[in-house]
């Protein structure tokens, strides 16, 4: 009763917040600001308009934001596997984390949009250089996450297992893996908006379809509408994305949580 | 002869042990001896930082001796193995692991088939008292209940020896009492060759049937006490108090 009464209060206060937000840009773009600023109206309008029905260019919205989740789902699970697979190696091992672990600091704090150019002198302008991107924000957030997350496994837990018979192959399956997961999914959410990120940038540059191609052919056709769409539907696609990212964190760490 | 000598479990002699600090060189175990018969309940009983946990760690394998031996069923100890269950003071439960995933767990890694595991788990949760809880993770239960799980799990894998590194150290006053009685029930049950260490003399006397005193820091043996008393002990029976008197002195 009293948790449900909670989470009325904070849904009357977030629609109030939402709603004195887009008041105040309605009276905002009222005056002289209007000519470089649409309103919130045609914006909504337009959003809901191409939703299914018009088109954007020669496609609806929806495509559009599936195009630009395709894309970053290919790279994202891409990146997370492989670094999930080299984080915890490094972590576990010596020898790997000695050979793979000064390339990577190298690697890391490039951002991935510095790729762009040679990703498309190198993939070419299609999709593959998009998703080599994407794999690039993701890797390396997760490696860096599941390496760390391997390292500072509670050494308590090893020798436990070890007295209970554990191996060495059975110490990295049941013991560091489970042990990283909160580590592990920490540097996925990070990435997940890395992705997010970057795959708005790559389509900048050059693609015919997707949210970010909507904001750039806005700008070029002086749309001002059209490039608040889209950063609209940047937001809410955002937004759903990490809530999704939290239910399923929830339903995994259960674990992790001593509260519900 | 021959019979006295297979009884023998445990056996230490003249252990040294020292680790590398800043400052030099730090004794931490110096000549200790040590005989275990089977099923005795051994109580280590001393100061703070004495070097109480350091014997429980090179009996249970996780750290080797500078000096001495260690046997253990007749087998030197070079490694942790499962014939020596330990119960930590931190308890440290796997927390993505059910009481049930933790109880099993050492069977698991034995390839114990799933259905059999899962009754002999069951045994021991049962015989800690968490029937009901099989499938409730570590986070959600009290230091007690958690500890009750450290033990069923050390029990699962059936030992010879039970290692107990201040396993009640943790708790509140209260479970504390209510542990020891419930530890001596689940001993009495299932017997088994204990090694308990602890900083309480009140729970040694409950507890032993031997309480070996160390001296401080290098440990080694000071004095031993044969605890004759008919079991469950009394905390206020006066031969309890006279016990405990003589040995606190």
């Amino acid at each position: 009763m009293n948790k449900k009464q909670k989470n009325i209060t904070e849904l009357i206060c977030a629609v109030v917040s939402i709603l004195t937000f887009l008041i105040l840009w309605h009276i905002g773009v009222k005056g002289e600001l209007g000519r470089l600023m649409p309103g919130p109206l045609p914006v909504i309008r337009m959003f809901f308009a191409t939703l299914f029905g018009g088109t954007i260019g020669s496609r609806t919205m929806i495509i559009h934001i599936l195009y630009s989740l395709i894309r970053v789902m290919a790279g994202y699970f891409l990146g997370a596997a492989v670094g999930v697979v080299l984080g915890l190696s490094m972590g576990w091992s010596r020898l790997v984390e000695a050979v793979f672990s000064p390339l990577f600091r190298i690697i890391r704090p490039i951002p991935p949009i510095a790729w762009i150019p040679i990703s498309i002198i190198w993939i070419g302008l299609g999709e593959d250089a998009k998703i080599f991107l994407i794999f690039l924000a993701s890797f390396c957030y997760v490696t860096l996450n599941a390496w760390s997350g391997a390292k500072n496994v509670d050494p308590d837990y090893l020798r436990a297992a070890r007295m209970l018979g554990a191996g060495k192959r059975q110490l990295l399956f049941t013991i560091v893996l489970p042990a990283s997961i909160p580590s592990i999914f920490a540097g996925l959410q990070v990435a997940l908006s890395s992705c997010w990120a970057t795959v708005l940038a790559a389509e900048m540059v050059r693609s015919s379809e997707g949210l970010g191609w909507i904001i750039i052919a806005g700008m070029n056709n002086n749309d001002m509408v059209q490039i608040m769409t889209g950063i609209l539907a940047i937001g809410l696609v955002g937004m759903l994305l990490s809530m999704i990212f939290r239910k399923v964190e929830a339903r995994l760490c259960q674990w992790n949580k001593s509260g519900s | 002869m021959s019979v006295e000598q297979k009884r023998k479990l445990i056996t230490c002699t003249n252990i040294d042990k020292s680790f590398k600090v800043p400052e030099g060189i730090h004794q931490v175990v110096s000549d200790f001896s040590l005989e275990a018969r089977e099923n005795e309940f051994i109580c280590l009983f001393g100061p703070g930082q004495c070097g109480k946990t350091t014997l429980i760690n090179l009996i249970a394998g996780f750290e080797l001796p500078d000096q001495g031996s260690i046997l253990v069923a007749g087998k030197p100890v070079t490694s942790p193995g499962p014939e020596r269950g330990v119960v930590f003071q931190n308890i440290s439960l796997f927390p993505w692991l059910t009481v049930m995933g933790n109880v099993e767990y050492g069977l698991k890694m034995a390839g114990v088939p799933k259905k059999e595991r899962q009754e002999r788990a069951q045994k021991y949760i049962d015989l800690v008292g968490l029937q009901g809880f099989e499938h409730a993770y570590p986070v959600k239960l009290s230091g007690g209940m958690r500890q009750r799980v450290g033990i069923a799990r050390a029990y699962c894998i059936e030992p010879k020896v039970m290692l107990m590194d201040e396993p009640f150290g943790a708790l509140d006053a209260q479970t504390r009492y209510l542990m020891q009685e419930e530890l001596q029930r689940i001993w009495q049950t299932e017997k088994r060759t204990v090694i308990f260490v602890t900083n309480n003399i009140e729970e040694a006397i409950y507890l032993a049937d031997r309480i070996i005193v160390l001296s401080n820091c290098p440990a080694t043996v000071k004095k031993e006490y044969v605890i004759g008393l008919p079991r469950p002990r009394q905390y206020t029976s006066p031969e309890f108090l006279a016990l405990r008197k003589e040995i606190q002195q």
